[in-house]
């Protein structure tokens, strides 16, 4: 619509197509959903993820978040039973939800999650910050990147956490402007998700990067925008 | 929600005598459905982020963030204590705009509708034409909702509302944006169905 808009919705649009058909090559989840009224849509998410029965205990590694897991793993019983002393239930599973919208106002995208347990009780933000390794933590806390508050959905109507876009051009041109330097062709949606995505449980597999400049030859043939529509005929 | 007293009064109650009579809940928070409230401090960073996001559309945010902390304060602390000179000190500096042009860059501002899912309607929209000429409030609603519009011949079927009134569709968008926005800087602007008295 305007041409001096950096980063404008069909552009967003374009770069999470992209995105969704190497999701779905390796099988990541992420599909679009167009807005009732077609007007718009968003790129969204939903994984599975086990909470243990205490918060703390890392153990060095992240291996109490598991991803993607199918029910059944799911269910099984923790190996600590010294954890498990010291809570009620031995394991919860978490649905966590995310979705990429665009924000107009800021000309970039945005990052929406929701996390519930399976009987659909929502999770308050602390909880779903026990999921997030130590090192994102102390970035939120006190980075100038973004901060999280409680939003409405703009197209569901629904509370969600929010990563405050207001940082992101920030962030994001340094990372455009290197890549413009070495001639790379880079998605835009990639890259900022993998920025913003550890920070709140969301993991992007290494292959999204390769993918992107694989593509770099397909980008010009496929055009400047590509229509929600046709997500739908991949 | 976290929306204006006056505009949910607009929304769901235009035609209801005052005093408006609501009802309190103390249980089942519907928890998917609304948003907590749960101190003063929220409340505080939901009308900061919506005065900052009315700025990045108004200013490129350049405003708002040559302000120091302490201007914001002043803004939150203005409303919450109803002071106008102490609210309106800080809050005319985002009502101005380069001598060159003749208006913000885009105007902040929220359609809503109770028929619809989508909680509002928001998208960029300019204050003037490439040719000058100020847009107006019916310009706005011919671009991004038609439907609230009756045609030229047709009969009215809704009111446009803002804090109550129905400004007249001729009204220029700049102007309605600088002396009818709520304290957050965003126009609220409701569609609601004509009564039928």
């Amino acid at each position: 619509m305007e041409e001096d808009e950096f980063f404008g919705e069909e552009t967003f649009q374009h770069y999470c197509a992209e995105f969704i058909k190497h999701s779905q090559k390796i099988g990541d989840g992420w599909e679009w959903r167009t807005s009732k009224d077609c007007s718009d849509g968003y790129m969204c998410k939903t994984q599975f993820q086990i909470k243990n029965g205490t918060a703390v205990s890392h153990r060095g590694t992240s291996a109490h978040v598991q991803t993607c897991l199918p029910m059944e793993e799911a269910l099984e019983p923790p190996l600590d039973d010294f954890e498990v002393m010291q809570t009620t239930t031995a394991t919860e599973v978490i649905k966590y939800e995310y979705h990429v919208l665009y924000s107009c106002s800021y000309q970039v995208p945005v990052l929406y999650f929701r996390a519930s347990f399976l009987d659909g009780s929502p999770l308050a933000l602390k909880d779903i910050w026990e999921g997030v390794h130590e090192c994102y933590k102390t970035r939120l806390l006190h980075g100038p990147w973004d901060t999280i508050t409680q939003q409405e959905h703009p197209i569901l109507g629904q509370p969600f956490f929010v990563l405050h876009p207001c940082k992101t051009n920030e962030f994001m041109t340094p990372v455009l402007k290197n890549s413009q330097k070495i001639n790379r062709n880079v998605n835009y949606i990639t890259s900022w998700l993998s920025m913003v995505g550890p920070a709140v449980g969301l993991n992007l597999p290494l292959s999204y990067a390769r993918a992107a400049f694989q593509d770099e030859g397909n980008v010009d043939r496929q055009g400047s925008s590509i229509e929600p529509k046709s997500l739908e005929e991949l | 929600m976290h929306y204006p007293i006056g505009l949910l009064f607009d929304l769901l109650a235009s035609s209801s005598a005052l005093p408006w009579n609501i009802t309190v809940h103390f249980k089942s928070f519907p928890e998917k459905d609304l948003l907590h409230c749960p101190s003063k401090d929220v409340i505080e960073a939901h009308f900061m982020s919506c005065v900052k996001e009315a700025d990045a559309l108004k200013h490129k945010s350049q405003v708002i963030n040559e302000m120091q902390k302490k201007d914001h304060k002043q803004l939150w602390m203005g409303l919450q204590n109803d002071r106008f000179d102490q609210f309106w000190a800080i809050n005319r500096k985002l009502m101005e705009y380069p001598a060159e042009e003749n208006g913000f860059r885009y105007i902040p501002f929220r359609i809503y509708q109770t028929t619809t899912e989508r909680p509002f309607i928001q998208k960029l929209f300019r204050p003037v034409a490439t040719d000058g000429q100020l847009h107006t409030l019916g310009d706005l609603l011919k671009e991004v909702c038609p439907s609230a519009v009756a045609p030229e011949d047709g009969e009215k079927k809704n009111q446009v509302m803002i804090h109550g009134i129905e400004p007249m569709l001729e009204t220029p968008l700049q102007w309605l944006s600088e002396h009818l926005s709520y304290p957050d800087n965003f126009l609220h602007i409701s569609i609601i169905p004509q009564p039928t008295d």
